[in-house]
């Protein structure tokens, strides 16, 4: 009975996420698939940071791997899109373990400050890799190939987001409340204690990384067929801060904060914008430093103060 | 040779300021443990508050000289680092919040502060008038900008003050006390809330005065800070967070390998750009305690 109603919440959620990029049109679509990309990055970046406690500043460097490397895969190598896409995926996990390998040794903020420089230096390699990457200005003029003679367009290429998103939640959900996703919440409070009851501590930090990573460049692969173009700005360190906002708003280490704060301050600057101009961002500091100071378990712990139906 | 000998001078006159980021970074790492990301937006804020003094931009009446902008900086960054450290971190602290709660605030704090700097001054750079004007003055065989020898000494004589400061006065005793040990040094009568609040007054003051120092060559931009902050952190982790002297020494090996670099090994320009990032990734993996360890509690 429990299955067959949450079987279809996720059937009702998905077909309203899908029935709106039908609805919508032109520009609001545009926004609309950007948003779902950065509720999917949420997501997986909420596991790394908010539920393994891993603060790391190469999330949107992974995105930006796993968006060049389709795109150099099947565009200008012109391999299969098949292939491609598993090349890319697997590329985004390959680096994702060689950079959690050293830099889940390193204790707290440091973790930050070496995944920084990892993703600057990401910058760096694409911005100077002359025609293979585009070099500063990137890449356009490049098409979502057919697969298996199936042309993906229009408010399809929408619901192919929408059910990123919900894939994406629907194996983060699974595994949180798993004995991974356990593990995970007890390095957080105390790696210490976690590692005396036995758990494998740097094995579960290097998995948690390299997964939420990986998810990361999946979501890269679905951003470059958006406008079917990409450049390096995109990747670089304002979104990350962004990215981090938006987990620390919405209430770190739940998955319903994720999508909540992703939402809010994806959408804030388009009503913001007209009445303060760029000072949205002032805004977004100042809620940040609020929320830290006064409500840490974000905008989801205000939802949750009705009775809480699972222990977190 | 001579240009070799140039770029001797120019890269200390970098390496000085990384150095003064690096400085500021360390005095509020010591005894607290936070690192402070906001460091760089304080050396941008320092940098503004400098033209602003000097130039007819915010007071028209007042166009004043360079000793009243040092002391504009010193004033202002003073302040805004108390109330930072009041508003964010003091409550925090008290709350007995898990460490990475004010370093996440700071980076909240970050943002409001580059955001603010782009509102009040707009988003191009600014001119910085240089105190000593910009003809090439030579020492020996040394040549370079008089504001590149400005900063050259400046940075050293601070640097000298400082590691007086810690080495042969109580409170440079009792903030090294702090660093080593939190718990003891309470228990010993420090005043812990005090020593938090000096970390970070003293700690905006130097990186607005390396802003203020560095503006002259570079102008005042509001993404000067985020670089400075990266470039000043790395600079730590190269000379160790544990000694004053380590600081300074990072700051330099960060310049000369950039430049260095850049001047003669054969590689496209841009990927240069990347070489704080590679000297950061590999300290922080092969070296974490940087060149100069620190020192046991004696």
């Amino acid at each position: 009975m429990r299955l067959l109603r949450d079987a279809l919440i996720w059937f009702a959620a998905i077909a309203a996420a899908s029935a709106l990029a039908f609805w919508l049109g032109g520009y609001a679509t545009d926004v609309y698939r950007k948003m779902l990309i950065w509720v999917a990055l949420a997501l997986s970046y909420n596991f790394l940071f908010g539920i393994a406690g891993q603060v790391a500043f190469s999330h949107f460097a992974f995105a930006g791997v796993g968006a060049y490397a389709i795109v150099i895969f099947a565009h200008q190598l012109g391999l299969p899109f098949g292939l491609a896409f598993i090349l890319a995926l697997a590329l985004s996990a390959a680096l994702a373990f060689v950079v959690a390998l050293p830099s889940t040794r390193l204790e707290g903020f440091y973790l930050a400050l070496a995944t920084l420089a990892f993703s600057q230096l990401v910058l760096v390699v694409i911005s100077e890799g002359g025609d293979l990457t585009g070099g500063t200005g990137g890449i356009a003029n490049y098409r979502l190939p057919h697969v298996f003679d199936v042309t993906i367009s229009g408010p399809w290429y929408t619901v192919v987001l929408v059910l990123l998103v919900a894939s994406t939640l629907w194996m983060l959900r699974r595994l949180d409340r798993s004995a991974f996703g356990r593990a995970c919440r007890a390095i957080r409070d105390n790696a210490v204690a976690a590692a005396a009851m036995g758990i494998d501590v740097r094995r579960i930090k290097v998995l948690a990384f390299t997964l939420t990573s990986t998810l990361a460049g999946l979501a890269g692969i679905a951003y470059a067929y958006i406008d079917n173009v990409i450049n390096p700005p995109v990747f670089g360190l304002e979104n990350i801060f962004l990215l981090l906002f938006m987990i620390i708003v919405g209430g770190a280490g739940s998955h319903i904060g994720a999508i909540i704060g992703a939402v809010f301050l994806y959408l804030a600057p388009f009503v913001l914008e007209p009445i303060v101009g760029h000072g949205f961002m002032v805004v977004f500091g100042v809620l940040v430093v609020l929320t830290i100071l006064f409500q840490p378990s974000g905008l989801a712990g205000l939802v949750n103060r009705w009775p809480a139906r699972r222990a977190t | 040779m001579s240009d070799l000998l140039e770029l001797v001078v120019s890269a200390t006159a970098s390496g000085s300021i990384y150095a003064l980021v690096a400085l500021a970074y360390l005095l509020i790492l010591r005894p607290t443990s936070i690192i402070n990301f906001a460091v760089g937006e304080w050396a941008a804020t320092g940098a503004f508050v400098g033209v602003a003094a000097q130039t007819t931009l915010a007071w028209p009446a007042l166009d004043g000289p360079y000793w009243l902008a040092v002391i504009a900086v010193l004033v202002c960054l003073g302040a805004l680092g108390w109330l930072v450290e009041a508003l964010t971190v003091r409550p925090l602290i008290a709350r007995g919040a898990n460490i990475t709660s004010p370093i996440l605030a700071l980076l909240g704090v970050l943002v409001i502060f580059r955001e603010s700097l782009t509102m009040l001054f707009g988003a191009d750079p600014l001119p910085s008038p240089p105190p000593f004007g910009f003809k090439r003055v030579a020492f020996g065989l040394f040549a370079g900008v008089p504001q590149q020898f400005l900063i050259i000494t400046v940075t050293f004589v601070l640097f000298a003050a400082v590691w007086l400061f810690f080495e042969r006065t109580v409170w440079g005793r009792a903030f090294e006390a702090v660093a080593l040990n939190r718990r003891a040094a309470a228990l010993m009568g420090i005043n812990l809330r005090r020593v938090t609040t000096f970390a970070f007054v003293s700690g905006a003051m130097v990186a607005g005065l390396a802003g203020l120092l560095m503006s002259p060559l570079t102008s005042a931009h509001y993404m000067m800070g985020l670089p400075l902050a990266i470039q000043g952190f790395t600079a730590l982790v190269i000379g160790g967070v544990g000694r004053v002297e380590g600081a300074l020494l990072g700051g330099l090996v960060l310049a000369f390998v950039e430049q260095l670099g850049a001047r003669y090994l054969p590689i496209p320009s841009g990927l240069t750009l990347g070489f704080p990032f590679v000297l950061l990734i590999l300290f922080l993996f092969l070296r974490p305690s940087g060149l100069m360890p620190p020192r046991e509690a004696r």
